[in-house]
């Protein structure tokens, strides 16, 4: 894949530059950090992964999927300003590959597209595991940015990974100089970030190790609001007051760490137990997904152990199980 | 059920069925909850227009004998007199839904049993005869209640959608998952991380997290989720530093009495450090 070269100063220039013509979308550090709208390139901090994922911006927290008056249904066309996103670590591209092979490759949902489309992803590749959480070492993540940013000291190389990416690169061309560097997929493995053993867990789900999870386990939903792949939902409508025939249908995120997930009518709930909710996540994520798709849904972000009041490591609790 | 609800005119031209009859109603309380339903300023006229509002107080008010479909239950039972009234109401309604903490726990006023009586004695009422103390206690201690819109106050969006499912047949559904869902869908850091007492992780949800967002952590108000993990939280409160008295009051402030035997809980082995 070519590579560009940057010099780090011009980094900004770049960025400053881009905003011009896009919105900018990167991290800042505030009370955590964050995925925002950048006035002042100045801002975007890169010392750390974000608190909290980019797919909000995709996979929206709430919807409008349509709006109905009698039987006239009206669907809305949401339309997203042309978007760059910049400071996506590795996991979370994966992260969004996945959403969109979910959202796009297996159905075609409309409103994670038309979202998506007009979207740039500016890589940037960790030099080091950004938290002690990180295990993205461990899972088959591939490349997948228009652009990624690979930190050299006082110069970036930046590999142009799509159509798109080279667009950027022709249009900004004099931020860029051309170079015959390349990057290889050794430098490509961040170290110190494989700390799941690589193992296959189907036939561990009566094991009792579980338990050491399941017992401080809150099931408050923290794990899947952060987590870049999870993309579950519920559906609710509302009326209007005026006239109750006209009113709009919502999706809204959803968690099946909570048993309302799974309650369907008459009240019955599937996944009653703590402990069936507590596995099912992990196993949709390292187990459930791969065996429908091929590839783990998990992404080693950490964000769901750094997130948790309590910080269940599910990663030990895999490791020591014999 | 639904179909005998079944009562908005929407497509039924020849003979419109009638209008629910709601009432409201306050006992003991500080009548918050009912202003939480005249703050929805904006659609309350269209709301009132789905229904045939009997009853409000100050507004309107009806024979003691009326029938109602529903009847909007604001208090907790206090003295002698709430229960009478709560009573006959019960007789003449079909369903009863507690409006806001006070019914649907106790709330604050029901801490008065955690308390010593020595504490609270010279507070009560003593010239007036007819004011005839009783244990205060929500109103599902005395009657079957049908509903819960718990909060204090109870959030006016909820009374609104309340209102309108109830209007166009359409059952409605509690939030039942903890706070905790929607705070962090509202892109909030938790609060028990910056080591604030939160009781997100144990309450129902259905406020949109609204404490939270203003760094306020959970008190606790809408009463404990059927699901929550009780030894853990108090393991986490007690990691942060808080001592056992401490806990005990902050879980009791508005929601004592759907937490019975607490402190047995305080006893079991959790294993965490946090």
């Amino acid at each position: 894949m070519r590579v560009l070269k940057q010099k780090k100063k011009r980094l900004f220039e770049f960025l400053g530059k881009l905003k011009q013509s896009y919105e900018l979308i990167a991290p800042v550090s505030k009370d955590v950090v964050r995925f925002e709208k950048i006035d002042d390139t100045g801002d975007i901090y890169l010392e750390k992964n974000s608190y909290f994922p980019l797919k909000e911006y995709f996979f929206r927290k709430e919807e409008v999927l349509f709006k109905f008056n009698g039987n006239k249904i009206i669907v809305p066309a949401p339309e997203a300003p042309a978007r760059v996103f910049f400071g996506i670590r590795k996991c979370d591209l994966n992260a969004i590959s996945h959403q969109d092979m979910v959202f796009m490759n297996q159905v075609n949902d409309p409103y994670y597209s038309s979202m998506r489309k007009n979207s740039f992803l500016l890589g940037y590749h960790c030099n080091t595991a950004p938290s002690p959480f990180c295990f993205c070492g461990s899972l088959e993540l591939v490349d997948y940015s228009d652009l990624m940013f690979y930190d050299r000291g006082d110069y970036l190389l930046v590999e142009i990974g799509s159509e798109k990416g080279k667009f950027l690169a022709g249009k900004f061309r004099e931020f860029f100089v051309e170079t015959n560097a390349a990057i290889t997929q050794k430098e490509k493995i961040i170290p110190r970030a494989d700390r799941l053993d690589k193992k296959d867990i189907s036939h561990l789900y009566d094991h009792p190790d579980w338990k050491k999870g399941v017992d401080i386990c809150l099931s408050c939903s923290a794990c899947t609001a952060l987590c870049p792949t999870c993309y579950c939902f519920e559906i609710h409508d509302n009326v209007g007051t005026k006239n109750p025939k006209e009113g709009e249908r919502k999706r809204s995120w959803s968690s099946c760490q909570v048993q309302e997930f799974t309650k369907v009518a008459g009240e019955h709930v599937f996944r009653k137990e703590r402990e069936e909710r507590f596995k099912h996540r992990i196993y949709h994520q390292l187990d459930y997904f791969k065996q429908k798709n091929g590839i783990n849904l998990c992404v080693g972000c950490g964000r769901c152990i750094e997130a948790c009041p309590t910080r269940i490591d599910f990663v030990e609790i895999i490791n020591e199980m014999k | 059920m639904l179909t005998e609800k079944y009562s908005l005119p929407l497509e039924n031209k020849k003979m419109p069925k009638p209008k629910l009859k709601l009432g409201f109603y306050g006992i003991t309380g500080c009548a918050g909850c009912l202003l939480s339903v005249i703050f929805n300023e904006d659609e309350i006229l269209d709301l009132i227009q789905l229904v045939d509002l009997k009853a409000f107080p100050f507004i309107k008010e009806v024979n003691p004998d009326e029938q109602f479909d529903y009847v909007f239950m604001e208090g907790l039972v206090a003295d002698k007199g709430d229960l009478e009234e709560l009573e006959k109401l019960r007789q003449n309604t079909r369903y009863i839904v507690s409006l806001g903490a006070c019914a649907c726990t106790g709330c604050v006023p029901a801490y008065r049993q955690f308390t010593l009586k020595e504490n609270y004695e010279h507070l009560l009422y003593r010239k007036q005869k007819e004011v005839e103390d009783i244990q205060p206690t929500p109103i599902d201690a005395h009657v079957k209640v049908d509903y819960y819109i718990p909060g204090c106050p109870p959030d006016k969006r909820e009374i609104v959608t309340f209102i309108k499912n109830i209007a166009i047949g359409k059952e409605p559904k509690p939030y039942e998952n903890p706070v905790c869902v929607e705070c962090r869908k509202n892109g909030n850091q938790c609060l028990l991380d910056l080591g604030k007492p939160c009781l997100g992780p144990i309450t129902a949800g259905g406020c949109n997290s609204v404490c939270i967002n203003g760094n306020f952590e959970c008190w606790g108000c809408r009463g404990p989720t059927k699901d929550m993990n009780l030894p853990l939280m108090i393991k986490i409160l007690k990691e942060k530093g808080f001592d056992d008295k401490f806990i005990q009051d902050r879980m009791r402030t508005f929601a004592g009495l759907k937490l019975p035997m607490l402190e047995q809980f305080f006893n079991v082995k959790v294993n965490v450090k946090c």
